[in-house]
């Protein structure tokens, strides 16, 4: 009933969305919503969702202007494995010793970020990549 | 009451109002000396004598996903602070006083106490009783439970439990769960959580950081502490701070952006 998928296998999520603060909604629901059905228990959904956003919105401020924002969402029975990727004006990658950085590694079981080029594209394209495991001693 | 549908047909610019006979009531009771006993027979006239403006006022408001009931109530309440309120002297009738009064009063009811969108009552039963199901099972089971959990516990289908979680998420942040919550200034808690400052220590925005965490109101400043600097989770903060799980994740998600807005604005 609750499975991850109906024959078990991983699922993969994608969304394209214009990387500007007023998607943030859409996308912390979508966030929401794939932890929801893959039965993550109500504390680690509302982590995902707040995770979600906080790295979006990591991106979002520094990204190029009209770039697009891509989401990538991976579920399987262990986890939810979430990369975010936009262009950004600066080739430095997120701060780990900032509050928001902070935000991300209490609110998830993995975090890395890792910066692309520039090579063909004329922005740096820059990675948030977030891993929120199920919780211990839930049944199946 | 049945007046509210028969003052709908009149028009409060013209002279006609249907409350005319209570205006010399005003006069009167702003002449009676403070205490004077019959003060207090005038106001239950004139309180009454208005019962149907505060009616129709709320019958403007009603199918919005607030009782009707409780819309009347509030429209009542605004209603007398506006009796209580109103100065004959001043040369305005108590009417063009009285109905922005009690229209303020009703939309402050919609900005703090009800959904900000229309959600049907059907899911705010549900999204409602969720959260209870969702503390009576974080008790049992020492964390916080899954959809399927509730949705067994609740003999409901996944589809509709998802319903009503999502249903949480239309609720306005300042909701009445926070209005019944209790006071930040007699919470003990807030007393035995010094700032984290210690905490903040070796954060890179510290010093932009520090005064913004510092202005937020006591309760949001806490469950930041509690969640970010302590790690407990939001089920463990819901349970020590009296409030739910769904309310403490919508006080976090609000506290968040604005200390990421505060962040932006300080140029960084």
């Amino acid at each position: 009933m609750f499975e991850v998928t109906e024959d078990g296998s991983p699922e993969e999520i994608e969304l394209r969305i214009a990387a500007v603060l007023t998607n943030l909604p859409i996308i912390r629901s979508l966030a929401a919503s794939i932890a929801m059905r893959a039965d993550f228990d109500l504390d680690s959904i509302a982590d995902l969702r707040l995770a979600v956003d906080e790295a979006c919105s990591t991106l979002i401020t520094q990204s190029a202007p009209r770039s697009t924002l891509r989401c990538a969402f991976h579920v399987n029975a262990e986890e939810i494995r979430f990369v975010v990727s936009a262009p950004s004006t600066s080739d430095t990658k997120p701060s780990s010793d900032s509050f928001g950085w902070r935000v991300l590694t209490t609110l998830t079981d993995h975090t890395a970020t890792w910066i692309d080029g520039p090579d063909d594209s004329d922005a740096p394209l820059v990675h948030i990549e977030l891993a929120k495991r199920r919780s211990e001693g839930l049944p199946g | 009451m049945t007046g509210t549908q028969s003052s709908r047909a009149r028009n409060q610019e013209t002279s006609a109002t249907g409350y005319e006979h209570l205006t010399p009531k005003f006069v009167e009771m702003a002449e009676l000396p403070d205490g004077d006993p019959r003060r207090a027979t005038l106001r239950n006239a004139l309180v009454t004598g208005h019962l149907p403006l505060a009616e129709h006022i709320a019958a403007r408001f009603s199918n919005r996903g607030v009782p009707r009931e409780d819309l009347i109530q509030v429209a009542t309440l605004g209603l007398i602070n506006a009796v209580d309120r109103f100065q004959p002297d001043r040369g305005t009738d108590f009417l063009s006083f009285a109905v922005p009064t009690v229209m303020g009063e009703v939309r402050r009811h919609f900005r703090d106490a009800s959904w900000s969108m229309h959600v049907p009552r059907r899911l705010k039963e549900l999204n409602l009783a969720i959260n209870a199901a969702s503390a009576e099972l974080s008790q049992r089971l020492g964390r916080a439970p899954t959809p399927s959990e509730l949705g067994k516990h609740l003999d409901l289908s996944p589809e509709q439990v998802y319903e009503g979680l999502e249903a949480g998420n239309a609720y306005h942040s300042m909701s009445l769960d926070e209005a019944l919550s209790p006071d930040s200034d007699s919470d003990p808690l807030g007393d035995k959580l010094g700032q984290p400052d210690a905490a903040l220590d070796g954060v890179e925005n510290y010093e932009s950081l520090r005064p913004l965490i510092e202005q937020l109101p006591e309760r949001e400043r806490m469950i930041l502490t509690l969640r970010f600097f302590r790690h407990m989770t939001q089920t463990q903060i819901a349970d020590k701070i009296g409030i739910s799980q769904m309310h403490v994740s919508r006080l976090l998600s609000r506290t968040l952006e604005q200390l990421r807005e505060g962040l932006m604005g300080d140029g960084k």
